[in-house]
């Protein structure tokens, strides 16, 4: 893209002071200066976004979706970094337009130049429609699409619309890689103009015993029919097709069974075949794939693991219903040998949390407690996490519950019931988890 | 004794952890050796199910999922629950599960839905743009016999906390508010009045597990339904609410903090 003198000036100096906030900031130890120099360097330039991104060498990857976007893109990056190329990346999490621009602008240099070779983008799944028409992405990745603080986004249906929308106007060469298990999703891939790859399970000996209940899409996302489902992997996503019109799943460009997975859980088995299909793309070739599956280290807080006191402690964010059932799926499939480990569930209502906990009444607490050990509750909503696990009791269930409002507290109290040779698994919500780390670790971030 | 819970469309109408209000009841009377049955009341259930149930429950749902409901909730279904209401059946009806039993909602979008007329009340979206109440709520409950029981039960002043989220804004006719609100919106956010309260029925925006919070209203209802079950007052042995009580006295304490 040809940028004008007038253009360029203007943005070596929007570059220049927003890089000088940044180190500012970071020597001041203020924070990591993940979303400040953005907002001001927005400010010194609109068109920053789009002059910015245009020069990422070969493009930009957008990752969207509810959970995921952390971990899927760490996982991508380092696909592609093993492969030599050079990344932008927004790695804090920082997923709205100013955390967008401060990726950006790290990898620009004084006169406003960037030098990266793909920039991998999470992005926010509110702001995605908007950011779309500045920044055209090469690949966007759809993970997934869950009901998450419906008081800030509002429904399923209303997002994926707009989604669509907003890439159908992207160029045709546009790539889109999507969920199609997911139904919103594979519904969505079915009406655009683009070229849509889809990934999924095909492993039936995965499905669930019966659809949890907190599910949203079980309709059909083109005529409203109950949906049949063969067999569900995670929430409403699975094996479906609609009865009424004959929706059904879209052909996968991937078979589940020849990758193996990073992590734990089954969620990070999508995130695993999301990263594939786009190295794959990309053109990383399939040993280097499998070697960064093997060897992939967990980003802060999801599935991370840290040993402190001589234990293992295994940090899996879970910030809302489908997370944390999840989570307490994954937790209960690596204890199933025996009943003496322990949870520690810690539970926030800040802004980042969301200010309503009425949701863990949709998670399946009882399926943690119904298999015996301790379960550790703390954090600022603690006693409303104590009510959920004591409602969670069954007649003669041999399962521990302790209150401890003091996370530092609990943490310890849940290190001592943690056997030698035993993982203590915590399961925070967001800023919980950020506390958390702090804790363990002697260090905050972000 | 035996107890049935009737469950109101537990997959289109369970926005906000609403089956919180279903697993405390069921807890509550099972604790104290009474069987209990839950039974979903969903678009294929015959409508002679409807009238099998002792306690009914019904949660919020999104609009479109609030429209299928009420478009499902016509002839014979619509009938039943009537007949179970003014026949004195007690229930919880939170966030948007009350508008079914008012006049009529008009969601943000789209067309007025009627709704049972059981209730003297209607329910508007003020539109797309208007903001939602959302918020932790406090509110005194006032509906006369309801606070004559629950004093009685609670030797004080029954104060129901919960959280509210929802556009729609209701106006209530004829029929007696449930409570007076201490903090937060409650019906429209204008007229201090939170819910409602007809015969044994009670309707609030306090929505999902409001009755673990309030354990007292839940064992108003397990009693209300046995009396007019076994039409003979049963008395229910105390449970250890001791973190029930831990939780609302956080929250009244963070509520108070905000305040100063």
């Amino acid at each position: 893209m040809r940028i004008s003198f007038f253009d360029r000036f203007r943005l070596g100096v929007a570059v220049a002071v927003a890089k000088t906030v940044t180190a500012l900031v970071r020597s001041l130890r203020l924070g990591a200066a993940s979303v400040l120099p953005g907002e001001i360097a927005r400010r010194l330039h609109p068109n920053l976004l789009q002059l910015l991104s245009r020069q990422v060498k070969h493009g930009v990857i957008f990752i969207a979706g509810t959970n995921g976007k952390t971990t899927t893109s760490l996982l991508l990056r380092t696909m592609l970094e093993r492969q030599g190329w050079r990344i932008a990346h927004n790695a804090a999490g920082a997923n709205l337009v100013n955390g967008l621009m401060t990726a950006l602008l790290a990898n620009t240099n004084l006169i406003g130049q960037l030098s990266a070779d793909y920039a991998i983008l999470e992005v926010d799944e509110n702001i995605l429609p908007k950011v779309l028409p500045s920044i055209q992405p090469k690949f966007i990745l759809c993970l997934n699409l869950f009901r998450d603080q419906l008081d800030r986004y509002g429904e399923v249906d209303t997002i994926s619309q707009r989604w669509k929308d907003a890439i159908a106007q992207l160029p045709k060469e546009t790539v889109v890689i999507l969920n199609g298990d997911d139904p919103t999703l594979s519904y969505l891939g079915q009406q655009l103009p683009q070229r849509v790859l889809s990934f999924g399970l095909s492993e039936p000996e995965a499905y669930l015993d019966e659809i949890p209940h907190a599910v949203d899409s079980i309709y059909c996302p083109r005529c409203g029919h109950s949906l049949d489902y063969q067999g569900v992997y995670l929430s409403h996503q699975g094996d479906f097709h609609c009865p009424s019109c004959g929706f059904e799943k879209s052909k996968l460009a991937i078979d589940s069974r020849k990758w193996p997975q990073i992590l734990i859980g089954i969620y990070n088995k999508y995130n695993t075949l999301a990263a594939v299909l786009a190295a794959q793309e990309i053109g990383v070739d399939t040993d280097t794939l499998l070697d960064t599956i093997k060897n992939f280290h967990a980003a802060f807080g999801r599935s991370e693991e840290l040993e402190v006191a001589g234990k293992k402690v295994r940090i899996l964010l879970s910030k809302n219903p489908v997370a944390l059932n999840e989570t307490i799926r994954a937790v209960n499939q690596q204890r199933s040998n025996g009943g003496f480990s322990t949870t520690l569930m810690v539970l926030n209502d800040r802004t980042p949390d969301g200010t309503d906990v009425s949701w863990i009444w949709d998670v399946d607490t009882e399926k943690l407690v119904e298999k015996g050990g301790t379960v550790v509750v703390s954090g600022d909503r603690v006693y409303d996490m104590a009510l959920r696990i004591r409602y969670s009791q069954a007649e003669g269930n041999v399962c521990k519950l302790i209150v401890k409002e003091d996370l530092q507290d609990a943490i310890a109290t849940a290190l001592e019931h943690t056997p030698t040779g035993e993982t203590l698994h915590i399961l925070p919500t967001y800023s919980a988890m950020l506390e958390v780390r702090g804790i363990l670790t002697g260090r905050q971030i972000l | 004794m035996e107890l049935t819970i009737g469950w109101l469309y537990p997959s289109l109408m369970s926005t906000y952890g609403d089956r919180g209000n279903v697993i405390c009841l069921r807890q509550r009377a099972e604790w104290r050796g009474i069987q209990v049955n839950v039974l979903s009341l969903a678009q294929d259930t015959p409508p002679e199910e409807f009238h099998k149930v002792d306690v009914l429950v019904g949660g919020g749902a999104q609009d479109r999922q609030q429209e299928i409901v009420m478009r499902d909730l016509r002839g014979a279904k619509a009938e039943a629950i009537r007949e179970k209401i003014e026949a004195g059946t007690p229930g919880v009806f939170t966030c948007g599960s009350p508008q079914l039993l008012g006049h009529y909602y008009e969601p943000a979008l789209g067309q007025r839905i009627e709704g049972l007329g059981l209730l003297d009340m209607e329910s508007k979206h003020p539109g797309p743009d208007a903001r939602r109440c959302i918020g932790n709520v406090v509110f005194e409950v006032t509906a006369t016999r309801l606070a004559q029981d629950l004093q009685k039960m609670l030797g004080a002043a029954p104060v129901i906390i919960g959280f509210e989220n929802h556009g729609g804004r209701t106006y209530l006719g004829k029929v007696e508010p449930l409570g007076r609100v201490v903090s937060g919106y409650g019906n429209n956010g204008e007229d201090g009045t939170e819910g409602a309260f007809y015969r044994n029925a009670i309707a609030t925006y306090s929505h999902g597990p409001l009755l673990p919070k309030n354990p007292f209203v839940a064992d108003w209802l397990i009693q209300t339904a046995l009396l007019e079950k076994y039409q003979t007052p049963v008395s229910l042995e105390p449970l250890d609410d001791t973190l029930a009580t831990q939780a609302r006295e956080a929250m009244f304490k963070k509520l108070t903090a905000i305040k100063k």
